[in-house]
């Protein structure tokens, strides 16, 4: 019964090998979260977006998945292991190590946000344990990115902002790809994060007009354009 | 039966017993996927032991089965709005846990996709057990009894979120109501009395197009002329899909042991079945988004309804209302069904 899946087990091996330009090693992977050029502390100290909107920060994650690392010469590697659950109030979740046998790498892809089987297949463990609150349990899905605090220009109760931004059915789905180049890195790859740009990276989002983003949809759509804008490799 | 042979053969140091689910005859495939969640016999117990306890509520005053009563076959008896805790009212009436393996999508809007997240949304929500999941894991694990419980069930003692909602899978799937008169009429069993058999005739003409035999549900969500309650404010399905089409539509609800699972409707706003059909031949309002086959209402003759209710008593299964393996831990019978109005 065993022996065919070791057959194709093996012979998917082959083919990845084939790809290989050297022996399995680390990249590791860095966020660093930033508001413009300030790096971003989950503290009273209130940001400005470029509306002039005060703002703090309590909670700032998402989630990582369905990491790809491209090679110059075009070879495509997945070194999925995520979805990670990257959040600013864990320093450690913000390195992801890597394993691939790709040199050379010339660009990075991932999604912000998880696929739809991971989305409705029932309760997982590790990063999507829904334990975690990243998980809307009256509607099922998972939250993707969430970013809350404090806002003088936010209306809703106590002046908070609640950006909760998630969705994975059809035309509702907030997930986002995101292609980085490398530039040569071989090791080490800080990717800066900059906040602001969930504001107006696309679409211009005023915390005044929206403070709340509880559920999928159009505002979820949006931002969730936004924050595909977020990324940048550091040299 | 099955439970019976598997219970003879319990051995804590081994592996859990293999339980089979049990699929009446006629019936279709379940739609839950046993291979990701294959129950056992210390599962199933587990899960029972986490449904009868109170714990996972903030203040230890409400469980699952506190509004889902065996004797009404796992709904809430008799009050419209389920409660929750501290003196808190739900928007809904719980509705009956029965056949959830045929289900594809739970609660009355369908908002929760896999059976294993359900308890994670009464669990939570402020006004029904008002506690959050990090702190329920935390009290199960310093309880020695679930320590072994999860041990025996899973293999070791890890306690986490994933065991924990896969035990109360394992507990409410078995939770099969197929054993009613109109079962064993079905099967060649038994036989229906005239007005039980006139009463069929009428359910299958005006009924059963979404009341859909054998599970008496067809699993759509339709607008059905229901006027929204201005404290409530539940627009039901549009809340979930966003779409203004979706207006006032909730989950067809099983018509299995409906003769007790009074009152009716998403939030019980039907205290018996005459006042269902009463909405139906004469009180509904017809909207442009009133379900296609509803635009006429649906008229009924006295004669009809009268017919009708004596068919749909034939859907109470009180082997399931009183199975012994339902109860609560320490409960070999169940409180007796006996108060019908």
């Amino acid at each position: 019964m065993k022996s065919p899946w070791i057959l194709i087990v093996f012979s998917l091996f082959l083919c990845l090998s084939g790809f290989t330009r050297q022996r399995a090693h680390q990249v590791t992977i860095r966020f660093d979260h930033y508001v413009g050029q300030a790096p971003l502390q989950l503290s009273d100290t209130a940001y400005h977006n470029s509306f002039g909107e005060p703002f703090t920060v309590e909670q700032f994650k998402y989630y990582v998945s369905g990491i790809v690392l491209i090679a110059k010469d075009g070879a495509v590697q997945a070194v999925d292991a995520g979805p990670f659950l990257i959040d600013q109030a864990d320093p450690a979740s913000r390195l992801l190590p890597l394993s691939t046998s790709l040199s050379s790498l010339q660009s990075i892809r991932f999604i912000i946000g998880v696929d739809s089987i991971t989305n409705t297949g029932g309760v997982k463990t590790g990063d999507l344990d829904p334990m975690l609150g990243m998980f809307w349990t009256w509607n099922t899905g998972y939250i993707y990115t969430r970013l809350e605090g404090q806002s003088d220009s936010a209306h809703a109760p106590a002046h908070r902002y609640t950006w909760d931004i998630g969705g994975y059915k059809p035309g509702i789905n907030a997930a986002r790809t995101v292609v980085m180049p490398l530039n040569g890195i071989k090791e080490n790859l800080v990717i800066k994060v900059d906040l602001l740009r969930l504001f107006d990276g696309v679409h211009p989002v005023r915390i005044s007009q929206n403070p709340v983003c509880h559920e999928p949809g159009e505002l979820a759509m949006r931002l969730a354009d936004n924050y595909a804008t977020l990324f940048s490799s550091l040299p | 039966m099955v439970m019976v042979l598997a219970i003879a053969g319990v051995d804590n140091t081994q592996k859990p017993t293999p339980l089979s689910f049990p699929i009446p005859p006629g019936w279709p495939a379940p739609s839950y996927d046993f291979k990701k969640n294959p129950p056992t016999l210390q599962g199933f117990v587990l899960g029972r032991r986490l449904f009868y306890d109170e714990r996972l509520s903030r203040d230890s005053t409400i469980s699952c089965a506190s509004c889902h009563q065996q004797f009404g076959a796992f709904a809430t008896y008799e009050h419209s709005l389920s409660h929750g805790v501290g003196n808190t009212l739900t928007s809904r009436n719980a509705p009956a846990l029965q056949n959830l393996a045929w289900q594809k999508e739970y609660m009355w809007d369908g908002g929760i996709s896999h059976l294993d997240l359900q308890p994670l949304a009464p669990m939570t929500a402020v006004n029904e057990m008002g506690e959050t999941v990090g702190n329920v894991l935390h009290k199960l694990r310093r309880d020695t009894g679930y320590q072994r419980m999860f041990k025996e069930a899973f293999g070791d003692t890890t306690i986490n979120t994933q065991r924990m909602t896969k035990a109360l899978s394992q507990f409410v799937l078995m939770l099969v109501s197929a054993q009613s008169k109109y079962d064993r009429v079905t099967r060649g069993k038994d036989s229906f009395l005239l007005p039980e058999r006139l009463g069929y005739a009428i359910f299958q003409k005006k009924c059963s197009s979404c009341h859909k035999e054998p599970l008496f549900t067809d699993g759509s969500y339709r607008n059905i002329g229901l006027t929204l309650d201005n404290t409530l404010n539940d627009y039901g399905r549009m809340k979930i899909t966003g779409s203004r089409q979706d207006s006032l539509k909730f989950k067809v609800p099983s018509l299995r042991n409906v003769a007790i699972t009074h009152p009716y409707g998403h939030d019980g706003r039907f205290f018996s079945l005459l006042n269902v059909f009463d909405h139906y031949r004469k009180n509904m309002q017809l909207t442009l988004l009133t379900d296609t086959i509803l635009q006429h209402r649906l008229p009924l003759s006295n004669f009809e309804i009268g017919q009708s209710t004596a068919f749909l008593n034939t859907l109470t299964d009180t082997a399931f209302l009183k199975n012994p393996f339902f109860a609560p831990p320490g409960y070999n019978i169940t409180p007796m069904f006996i108060h019908r109005h």
